[in-house]
């Protein structure tokens, strides 16, 4: 018998879809920027820094949005990891996704209404969303207003640091994405979790 | 007639050694230390008056302190500009030598082809096709962008920072002041809005600072001299990947004469560039790079296997159960 709870409210599932828009543009016209090159069939680099800029600066705008919403809303509680035994639970999880799901095992930690995220998705949402976010978004700013970049560091141009950051929090945050993504797979079906983020409603077996 | 005129120019020069005269540029000889010191207290006196000073306080009675003005330049920055060491006389020939000059006197003033005729026959067709040649050919000459009491060669500055202030200075200088454009342009064109027209390049007044306008107002080449050829806004060069790329076509115009400081440092390609500038395409860390993309590489291989794992293990499972 299948059972189902009301988990995601619109404006999650709004910012979800528009964050994860945002953030493939930029992942995409980032790339074609850093590896642009004459003979490649990349996005043309003025265009992409077009798009790159505007999709930075709305995602700077849904940003903050969503800080100020989280807080409001009480959502972030979601993103703390709940002592004791974080890395226990983790670990839990981590053993599942190698081991426990390809021996048919069940969801160590089902979703329920009180908590959407089991320990190791807490701890990851919380680093993508109020680490990498905000260091991409912070450095991505000094990228678009170069003149606040310090004029030189150790002999270098000082929006070298700038860049680099950039670079390193955006791969991981691209990273982060693919493994998201592929993890969205692995609901009660193919396509279960990926419907919750649409519908807002999360089905599950009652015998879970 | 070449061999002429370069057997006239040689005996031309051995006569001005012979005198005492100074010859920077007298190819495979460079002036001694005497004709430089000669040189220097020659222009001495030339620089009585010729100097900002002798406005404050103008010898030999002159009055007209407007025209002087007009005529006055800066000794520092003349002595390190790159005719710095020649005497005035060596350009300001006949009739500078007293006070006040000869009427005339600005006749007898040398063109730059008299040294620079090997350079000019290369530099003139290609300055033929430019955009100033097509609108202002008969007032248009060397002088109008090379102040020759001003201007350093680029290999002598090597600094990115220095070549740019300096080459961007003439081309702003002009189109960037209403001023200075009305005085050299046709009657009736006026002076597009510099901003305005360079609205499409990001970052615009930045890439000024640390590019110069001729690395997209000119046509690229294999050479590595730039070539004379100013392009107009339709032809001037708008593809960023020219730069913006590891084989950035700045590392043989602009960072040329860095081309020995190019060592990867750190394992950054165009290395030479981050002295001055970040330049996203260009500057990039090939290692950073390589794990970068490796680690993305083994994210999808990683969920792929995982996928299909996990399909056979759930197609194991239901056939065991039918078992």
């Amino acid at each position: 018998m299948t059972e189902r709870i009301y988990l995601l409210p619109l404006w999650i599932r709004l910012w979800h879809w528009t964050n994860a828009v945002l953030i493939v543009t930029l992942c995409v016209t980032g790339f074609s920027l850093h590896f642009a090159s004459p003979n490649s069939h990349m996005i043309d680099f003025s265009l992409a820094v077009r798009i790159h800029n505007t999709a930075g600066v709305a995602l700077i705008c849904l940003y903050a949005l969503f800080v100020v919403a989280n807080a409001v809303s009480g959502n972030w509680w979601q993103y703390v990891p709940k002592s004791p035994g974080v890395l226990q639970r983790c670990w839990l999880q981590i053993r599942y996704y190698c081991l426990g799901v390809f021996k048919g095992e069940r969801e160590p930690f089902p979703v329920t209404k009180q908590s959407n995220f089991n320990a190791l998705q807490s701890l990851i949402y919380w680093t993508v969303t109020y680490l990498l976010l905000p260091i991409s978004v912070a450095t991505g700013l000094i990228y678009l207003n170069p003149q606040f970049a310090p004029a030189e560091v150790f002999g270098m141009d000082g929006l070298l640091p700038v860049a680099l950051l950039h670079y390193l929090a955006a791969t991981l945050i691209l990273l982060y994405l693919l493994a998201h993504a592929y993890l969205a797979t692995m609901g009660a079906t193919v396509t279960s979790m990926i419907r919750t983020m649409i519908t807002g409603w999360h089905e599950y077996d009652e015998h879970e | 007639m070449d061999t002429f005129v370069a057997c006239a120019s040689r005996w031309v020069a051995f006569l001005w050694l012979a005198l005492g005269g100074t010859l920077a540029h007298a190819e495979g000889s460079g002036p001694t230390p005497e004709a430089l010191e000669k040189a220097r207290i020659a222009n001495l006196k030339c620089l009585e008056c010729h100097a900002e000073d002798a406005l404050m306080n103008p010898p030999l009675g002159i009055v007209n302190l407007e025209k002087l003005s007009e005529v006055v330049l800066d000794p520092g920055i003349y002595k390190a500009s790159v005719h710095g060491r020649l005497a005035c006389t060596r350009c300001h020939t006949d009739g500078y030598t007293d006070y006040p000059h000869a009427a005339n006197a600005k006749e007898s003033t040398s063109n730059c082809s008299d040294c620079h005729s090997k350079k000019t026959r290369k530099i003139e067709p290609e300055f033929d096709l430019s955009v100033h040649a097509k609108h202002l050919k008969s007032t248009f000459t060397c002088l109008n962008c090379h102040d020759p009491h001003v201007m350093r060669v680029a290999a002598g500055l090597v600094d990115p920072a220095k070549i740019v202030d300096q080459d961007n200075r003439v081309c702003l200088g002009c189109h960037d002041s209403n001023e200075r454009f009305a005085k050299y342009a046709p009657a009736k064109k006026t002076r597009p809005a510099i901003d305005e027209i360079h609205a499409w390049l990001p970052n615009t007044r930045l890439h000024w600072k640390h590019v110069r306008c001729v690395e997209c107002h000119t046509p690229l080449s294999k050479e590595a001299r730039l070539s004379h050829e100013i392009l107009n806004k339709s032809k001037a060069e708008k593809n960023c990947v020219n730069c913006h790329n590891a084989d950035s076509t700045l590392k043989a115009r602009l960072y040329r004469h860095l081309a020995s400081e190019e060592k990867h440092k750190y394992g950054f390609l165009n290395s030479a560039f981050l002295g001055t500038s970040y330049v996203v395409g260009a500057t990039r860390n090939q290692v950073l790079d390589d794990i970068v993309i490796a680690l993305v590489a083994l994210t999808l291989v990683g969920s792929l296997v995982h996928g299909l794992l996990r399909i056979i293990a759930a197609w194991l499972r239901r056939s065991k159960q039918h078992d």
